[in-house]
């Protein structure tokens, strides 16, 4: 019973998304590839958040910075035109600078909004896009020149809506791909004919790795104790909001790599769009998959990746065939997707309670 | 008895052939929902109908595709997913279509994909899909402001905001009515109003919409002509024009369905049924003492881009043709369905699939 309370958002999830694979009608073979290439682009994403959640800062939805980061350092190897998987690590490379950039000034802010850094990096976003439309409308081209002229608008003044990343699509998920082959045993057959993209797999697990050493630190230690107690932590003789800073400037560079492993597997990148929708989707996912706002493992990063994004595979179409038109599916997904997110986050306020009693 | 059972043996092997090669191809087609655009959802439906649910795969995309683009990209892969799918209409073309198509071809290159109303960058797309219909924004440029002169404007105001001004076609357009506005007289005003996928919504951009046309008409007296790039502001910027006695020259989708209806507070019962709705717009344009101020197209154009899309698309799935960027053919099936148009290539050499459409103009209750 104790289990079963712990871990009721999980539990509802897979039985959520069981009952929709069921009524999608979708064959397990391209259910279980389409998830996997999910997977492998948001996990690490999704891994970004743990570090903050840990340094007792919530879930940082300024990650939205770091896809921007991630996003200037693509634009760059587009206009220099950096292929293959060189351009995509130059990428990565060229990243860090925005990337820390941004992460310390959002770590400033949120010392001076200590117990609001949710609601304060959720703002902070929309404040950052505009800035963020304010260079790439009107900066890039006219203070920032740009050589070839397909990437701008007619007027020579900011960048086309879609840039196309052909340069490096793919250049980690293809570089070696793994399938299984002819298994016969029971359970296992299932995994036949899925492809893993074994490099960006690799990348993920190394990330989980490092985080999971990094908590193993001086540095990873201090960020717990400032997680579970500032004031004890600041008498303990840590200097709290420099260990808070550094926290948010982790998670946004993460963020940055994150998202450019996600425009590598997408293969264009939609400027004014793609950054939007990263930091509500990944802390979503974080907390299907167990999560709270002060706990988080990394055990829970991936299984709420993959709770995610099956609903998600599975809710559209298992929408339209329980209601029978298309568009009723459409609401029934957003209704189901976005609810139980509601009531993830309703659950977690259950179980404090439980807990305190 | 041994030549029977030849006989019964190729006819067995006929029939067994003949389903396999005769089972009815499919084509899928994926439009918005009502809350974004009602016309492409019932033409979708409408197609349905017409092919019937055992041919006519109907999805949608999210109502948020800027925030949902796996959404989209996934529901594309899922209809091509079934091997019996041989083409596939996507109207509009949101972002993310561009990545679905990618996505798509590398499994199977044998789909035909038609896009109608191209979101994303024209060059990128027209690479990417077999054939593209689009309204002809550059051409509607020149031709919304000259009609607004005609309707007696001495103002044009531009609603759009950034997202859509980095749309290229959009922005081109914006270009060339500044310009037509300089020569031919007009003042042009753009105004910035909130993009209706941010943070207030479509709400926030209506409201805005009703707040600032009376606005504007106070600062730049009725004989103003109002213009906005947004679907979903459509409806009330009519409802404020019609209050102020401004000038309405097209929607941004031009369409007598598309909210001029709702706008006016007309009960639309088939959304096909085009001389009766012109004449219902007619009638209580004259009640609301509007004439010749209120205009849009004669022809419903992205109904036009999903029917003839469907048609082209069925036509290939059924083995009509070959050739997935037959040109001709795709301009004849456009010109079936929707009239009077003038059809033109956005770039004869580099992007001769990219076909972009001009309707026929219809000023309402002009003497």
């Amino acid at each position: 019973m104790r289990l079963l309370q712990k871990n009721i958002v999980p539990i509802v999830f897979i039985v959520l998304c069981t009952i929709g694979f069921h009524y999608s009608g979708l064959s397990w073979m391209f259910f279980a590839n389409d998830l996997m290439t999910r997977l492998a682009r948001n996990s690490f994403l999704v891994i970004s958040l743990i570090i903050p959640v840990l340094a007792g800062m919530g879930l940082n939805f300024g990650i939205v910075l770091g896809a921007m980061a991630g996003q200037f350092a693509a634009f760059i190897t587009v206009v220099y035109n950096l292929t293959g998987i060189t351009g995509f690590f130059l990428a990565c490379v060229l990243s860090i600078p925005f990337a820390v950039l941004f992460g310390w000034l959002t770590g400033i802010l949120f010392n001076k909004a200590k117990g609001k850094e949710m609601i304060t990096g959720l703002i902070l976003g929309f404040f950052a896009n505009g800035l963020y439309q304010l260079v790439c409308l009107i900066f890039i081209g006219w203070i920032i020149p740009i050589s070839n002229k397909a990437l701008l608008l007619p007027s020579g003044i900011g960048f086309v809506n879609t840039l196309d990343l052909k340069i490096w699509q793919y250049a980690i998920d293809k570089f070696y791909v793994f399938k299984l082959k002819g298994i016969t045993t029971p359970l296992l057959k299932y995994l036949n004919n899925i492809n893993f993209p074994v490099l960006t797999l690799i990348i993920v697990a190394l990330l989980c790795t490092a985080v999971y050493l990094l908590f193993r630190t001086k540095l990873g230690q201090d960020f717990r104790a400032v997680g579970q107690n500032r004031h004890i932590a600041e008498v303990a003789g840590i200097k709290v909001d420099r260990v808070r800073i550094i926290a948010v400037i982790f998670s946004t560079v993460l963020a940055a790599w994150g998202q450019l492993i996600f425009l590598q597997n997408i293969g264009n990148v939609q400027v004014y769009g793609s950054h939007v929708q990263v930091g509500t989707f990944a802390v979503a996912a974080l907390l299907i998959g167990g999560a709270s706002v002060s706990k988080a493992t990394i055990g829970q990063a991936l299984l709420g990746t993959v709770l995610f994004h099956a609903l998600f595979i599975v809710s559209p179409l298992a929408g339209k065939n329980i209601m029978g038109s298309a568009q009723v599916g459409e609401y029934f997904r957003v209704f189901v997707a976005y609810g139980v997110i509601g009531i993830a986050l309703a659950l977690h306020a259950w179980q404090r309670l439980t807990k305190k009693e | 008895m041994r030549r029977f059972t030849r006989v019964l043996f190729a006819v067995a092997l006929v029939l067994a052939l003949g389903t396999v090669a005769f089972a009815a191809p499919k084509i899928g087609i994926m439009t918005g929902t009502v809350s974004q655009g009602e016309e492409e959802y019932r033409a979708g439906e409408e197609m349905v109908a017409k092919y019937g649910a055992d041919r006519v795969i109907h999805v949608t995309y999210p109502d948020k595709f800027m925030d949902e683009q796996e959404t989209t990209i996934s529901q594309v892969m899922a209809m091509a997913s079934d091997p019996e799918v041989k083409a596939i209409v996507i109207c509009q073309g949101v972002p993310g279509t561009a990545a679905a198509i990618d996505k798509v071809r590398e499994v199977r290159d044998d789909i035909l994909f038609l896009i109608g109303t191209v979101h994303e960058e024209p060059y990128m797309m027209a690479g990417k899909a077999d054939l593209l219909f689009e309204i002809d924004q550059p051409a509607r440029g020149t031709s919304i402001v000259e009609k607004a002169k005609e309707m007696g404007a001495k103002t044009f105001i531009h609603y759009s905001f950034p997202r859509h001004m980095s749309y290229p076609l959009l922005a081109k357009r914006r270009e060339i009515m500044e310009e037509t506005c300089k020569k031919i007289g007009l003042e042009f005003v753009f105004v910035n109003a909130p993009d209706p996928t941010g943070e207030g919504g479509v709400a926030g951009s209506q409201q805005f919409i009703l707040e600032d046309a009376p606005r504007q008409v106070e600062k730049y007296g009725p004989d103003t002509a109002f213009f906005s790039t947004n679907c979903s502001m459509q409806e009330p910027l009519i409802k404020s024009v019609v209050k102020t006695k401004a000038i309405y020259p097209e929607q941004c989708c031009p369409s007598p369905f598309h909210a001029l209806p709702n706008a006016l507070g007309l009960k639309v019962e088939n959304k096909g049924d085009v001389p009766y709705i012109l004449k219902a717009i007619e009638e209580k344009v004259a009640e609301l003492g509007m004439q010749g101020r209120i205009a849009t197209w004669t022809a419903p154009i992205t109904m036009n881009f999903i029917r003839a899309g469907a048609e082209y698309a069925m036509d290939f799935a059924n083995g009509k043709f070959e050739d997935k960027k037959d040109i001709q053919r795709a301009k004849f099936t456009l010109e079936k369905v929707a009239g009077a148009i003038r059809i033109r290539a956005f770039d004869d050499e580099k992007a001769p699939n990219f076909l972009m459409v001009v309707g026929e103009s219809i000023i309402f209750g002009k003497k």
